[in-house]
């Protein structure tokens, strides 16, 4: 409503962040968190035995790791806020406001990260001239790894928050933000998570860096393989545990017996996933620990695939338990928050929304002021005809019969009932007429729909341009100074 | 030309106003050195390329300034989340505005920086399989640094289009923007700052004793190599200058005061001695490069800090009758929120004195309007059609919803109700039925 309206057709806002919310992430958990500590522990292994051979495949993940850390890893982080910023601006802002000190600790973390890894990787080659150069070095490896196990720890806080701000409602402070309910179990699983997925695609790398030296391959591999052992039994308990805490909390938040079910679906298939993907892996790494040299490299991959769709999988309960808010009974996901409500039903939406080009809904504009509802208020999470898209989901339940305004509307009003993942509808009687028009009008032929970054916005009218709220007394100048 | 105005986030800011501004424009400054120094590292790495075809020695400095931009480049991204976030915080209405308003671009800057970063990586990790393909390598090595050049342009049109909301009416898409009187001009101006900043750097950095041992040169002296800098720093210098009386005659007026100007012509004034130094250091024999190294490198620093400062002056200046503006509809429109929000739960109240009147109303709306509609047939059919269909049979309605089966080929099945208790099931279906 405040923000001007940026909108990808194609592959649709909410893809837009998830594909690089989830690159960003699978980098940060296999190759960052989980396994930092593993190369560390090479290091401490070429150490203890004088073998170089550890070193040198220490140094050879490290560089892999340094690479797509230090590039993709890193800008697909910053890409989350450049694109949480463009597609829910009300969103990221209001966050930036309550977690503006977590995630300032959060950046001094992340420089501290940055400065190791760069230290500990370009520092390698020349640690070798002494001992005491090598295991200052290797405390550098030790100090790399906390540190970017500290950064997912400030994230999770914020991420649990989104979901559920606990306290934060009543008493809107950091800390009762950061304890929410959800913060422990959330971090005990992503924490032993990225563990056994770094361990797998330090073994997976492993296995083909050593190719031509089969003894060493078995003696390396066994040893990733008990630490990333050791790793999953714990990854068991903190499944179980997430498990049994967030359903149930869940559920207690969610009031349409609809939406439970589809709820009930998508987390026993999380919970289905997570069965079958530990117990294969659990299963490879018991054989890799007693017979390192006999798994085959394919029964990594596919660990490390499944861990990868486990990780995914996850974020996507996570994502869709969330809605339809996007922070918690605070602001839902089209970015208006839930106090503005009645306000904007009362009055209309298009009155507000400080871009919109159309405020009233007359007769002959219903199909443009549609639009313009539309854009408002369903754009954040479905596009005309990219993915999510509104003619597909009309298509799914009206088939190719006529379209009818007025069943559209009666679904609409109340598709937060039926499908509690939708926010209610924000606006007023006659916006609900003509977005209900303007969609019946898609059917037959869709017009191309363009965000602010290719229309631009219109001319301020009466409404963007003024400062005043209809007959209400002007609270921010109380002696009526006209300005 | 009267400019938009939003509302502001309506959460207080998380630390006083002044406190986030000194940490912005101090953040700031440190972020844009380090993205001198990369752009710099890496316009220079390449010049020193295309001459190593000819003299073998300047591929061998190519190769060493390419070691500070695998450093600097990570500095840079990760200096520059500070500054980011707390622009986010102070100026989201405006910033969040002008990146929406040019956000194809804005959101390429991602993938263009980790291109950009991924071929800096091979130009550097790969460099001995290039030894015989140097057209090749040399590609690579100006396609990185025109990415690195195309990048601050980027930003550059952002920040200097969130200062002017009543341009936002005007601009469609990211060119239209990038063409606002002035952000050319800075932009040559910054480019101008990168060579002068980049050239210091590898003056001092070339100056270190390790540097001889580092890149052994077979004929070239590292004499020369630094007076090749110290030149380009030299000239930069001097353009410098020039660009900024550019930038400043260019400058709209909405962010022009007295306090600005002052500002300007007092980091102008700090880099003359530097400038003079430098001169005497290049023309005058018996001078050597190094000399007065440190005041120079200090007329610069304090000239940086000025402008840092200035800049931000110009963006306060430029949008104080915004942010004033912004702020008094923000107050006011939370005002109208809460009356509205009062006069909906009078409603609430009403309605639930209703209910009272018709038990089964209350629970038909929570559980099933969702579905059903009184005349249409929306996910399910609609009301008419389960009158007609149990009609006086108010226990089949209540059966089925506890257990519904599949009938209409061409819809959803419903779901079950367990939940819901006799009592309720029975008041819904009366509910329906007289409806
Ligand atoms: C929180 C994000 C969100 C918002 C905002 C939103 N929707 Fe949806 N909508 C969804 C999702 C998710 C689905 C289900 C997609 C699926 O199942 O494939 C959906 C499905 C639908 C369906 C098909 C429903 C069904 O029962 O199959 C319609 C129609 C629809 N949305 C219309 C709208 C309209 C109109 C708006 C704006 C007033 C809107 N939505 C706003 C997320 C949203
Ligand atoms: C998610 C949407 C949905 C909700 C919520 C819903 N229904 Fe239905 N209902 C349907 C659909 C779809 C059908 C058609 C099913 C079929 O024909 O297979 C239906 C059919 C019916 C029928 C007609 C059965 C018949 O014999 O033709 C009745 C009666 C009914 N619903 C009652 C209810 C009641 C009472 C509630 C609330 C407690 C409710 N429904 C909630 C979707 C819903």
């Amino acid at each position: 409503m405040d923000f001007p309206i940026f909108h990808i057709d194609f592959i649709g806002n909410r893809m837009l962040i998830a594909v690089d919310a989830i690159l960003h992430v699978i980098i940060n958990h296999a190759l960052a968190v989980g396994a930092l500590p593993v190369i560390a522990l090479l290091e401490l292994s070429g150490i203890r035995t004088k073998d170089p051979r550890w070193d040198r495949l220490a140094y050879r993940l490290l560089k892999i790791i340094f690479i797509i850390t230090t590039t993709v890893g890193a800008l697909t982080g910053v890409g989350i806020w450049f694109s949480a910023s463009l597609i829910n601006p009300a969103a990221i802002g209001s966050l930036i406001r309550v977690f503006f000190w977590g995630w300032f600790v959060e950046w001094i973390v992340f420089v501290c990260e940055v400065s190791l890894i760069m230290a500990y990787f370009l520092s390698w080659q020349s640690s070798a001239r002494s001992p005491e150069a090598k295991l200052k070095h290797l405390r550098l490896g030790i100090f790399l790894a906390a540190f970017s196990w500290i950064t997912m720890a400030i994230i999770v806080a914020i991420l649990g928050f989104m979901m559920d701000p606990g306290n934060w409602m009543s008493e809107r402070t950091l800390i009762s933000g950061v304890l929410n309910p959800m913060y422990f179990p959330q971090l005990a699983f992503r924490t032993t998570l990225a563990m056994v997925m770094g361990g797998m695609t330090m073994i997976c790398l492993t296995y083909l860096f050593t190719r031509n030296d089969l003894p060493f391959r078995t003696t390396v591999i066994r040893a990733i393989s008990s630490w990333s052992g050791i790793w999953m039994l714990t990854l068991i308990i903190a499944s179980v545990w997430y498990y049994q805490v967030i359903p149930q909390h869940m559920l207690a938040n969610i009031p349409v017996a609809v939406t439970t079910q589809e709820y009930v679906s998508w987390n026993s298939s999380l919970k289905w996933l997570l069965t079958v993907g530990l117990s294969f892996v659990g299963w490879v790494l018991w054989s890799s620990v007693r017979h390192p040299g006999q798994v085959h490299g394919a029964k990594y991959l596919a660990s490390v695939l499944l861990l990868f769709a486990m990780l995914g999988q996850f974020e996507r309960v996570r994502e869709f338990i969330r809605k339809p808010f996007i922070i918690g009974n605070y602001m839902y996901a089209n970015g208006i928050r839930v106090e503005d409500y009645p306000l904007l039903q009362r009055d209309g939406i298009l009155q507000h929304a400080t871009y919109a080009g159309i405020r009233e809904v007359t007769a002959d504009n219903k199909v443009a002021a549609g639009r313009e509802v539309f854009e408002q208020t369903c754009t954040r999470c479905h596009t005309v005809n990219g993915i999510n898209s509104i003619r597909g989901q009309l298509k799914t339940m009206y088939g190719d019969k006529p379209w009818q305004p007025e069943v559209i509307a009666a679904y609409i009003e109340n598709m937060h009932g039926a499908r509690y993942f939708m926010p209610p509808f924000p606006g007023n009687k006659a916006e609900l007429d003509a977005l209900s028009v303007y969609l019946a009008s898609q059917q037959k032929r869709a017009t191309a729909f363009n965000g602010a970054q290719t229309n631009g916005i219109p001319k301020p009218d009466k409404i963007s341009a003024s400062t005043v709220y209809g007959t209400l007394p002007n609270l921010a100048n109380p002696h009526g100074e006209q300005q | 030309m009267t400019a938009p105005i939003p509302r502001d986030i309506p959460l207080p800011l998380p630390a006083p106003e002044g406190l986030l501004e000194i940490l912005l424009i101090a953040a700031f400054l440190v972020h844009i050195l380090f993205v001198h120094l990369m752009i710099g590292g890496s316009m220079f790495s390449l010049v020193c390329q295309i001459r190593g075809l000819k003299t073998p020695d300047y591929e061998k400095l190519a190769y060493r300034i390419m070691q500070t931009v695998t450093v600097n480049k990570s500095l840079a991204v990760v200096m520059g989340v500070a500054p980011l976030l707390i622009i986010n915080t102070l100026y989201a209405p405006q910033f969040y505005a002008s990146s929406a308003l040019i956000g194809d671009m804005w959101m390429a800057v991602i993938p263009l920086v980790t291109l950009a970063f991924l071929l800096a990586y091979a130009h550097k990790f790969w460099w001995n399989h290039f030894l015989n393909i140097p057209e090749l390598h040399i590609g690579i090595a100006a396609l990185e640094t025109v990415l690195f050049l195309v990048i601050p342009l980027i930003f550059m049109t952002n920040v200097n289009l969130m200062l002017f909301p009543e341009y936002w009416p005007k601009v469609t898409g990211f060119f239209s923007a990038m063409l606002l009187p002035n952000v050319l001009l800075r932009y040559l101006h910054f480019v101008s700052a990168t060579v002068l900043f980049s050239s210091l750097f590898f003056v001092w950095w070339t100056g270190r004793k390790t540097f001889r041992v580092e890149v052994q040169f077979s004929e070239l002296r590292v004499i020369d190599v630094r007076r090749f800098f110290y030149a380009f720093a030299f000239g930069a210098t001097i353009f410098q200058i020039l660009t900024g009386l550019m930038v400043f005659v260019s400058l709209p007026a909405q962010g022009m005061s007295w306090g600005f100007t002052a500002l300007l012509m007092l980091g102008g004034l700090v880099v003359l001695p530097a400038i003079w130094w430098m001169w005497q250091n290049l023309t005058r024999p018996g001078h050597l490069l190094d000399d007065n190294f440190k005041q120079i490198l200090t007329c610069f620093a304090c000239a940086t800090i000025i402008m840092g400062i200035a800049r931000h002056d110009y963006r306060e200046n430029a949008l104080a009758d915004h942010k004033a503006a912004i702020a008094e509809k923000t107050i006011n429109y939370q005002a109208a929120v809460k009356e509205a929000g009062e006069q909906a739960q009078l409603a609430a109240i009403k309605a639930k004195e209703n209910d009272v009147a018709a038990p089964g109303a209350a629970a038909f709306n929570q559980n099933c309007a969702a579905c059903h509609h009184a005349t249409l047939p929306t996910v399910g059919p609609a009301l008419q059609e389960i009158k007609e269909a149990y009609a006086n049979n108010p226990d089949g309605i209540a059966a089925w919803t506890k257990a519904p089966g599949k009938k209409r080929p061409d819809s959803m099945k419903m779901p079950g109700f367990p939940q819901l208790s006799d009592d309720e099931l029975t008041a819904i279906s009366q509910y329906i039925l007289s409806h």
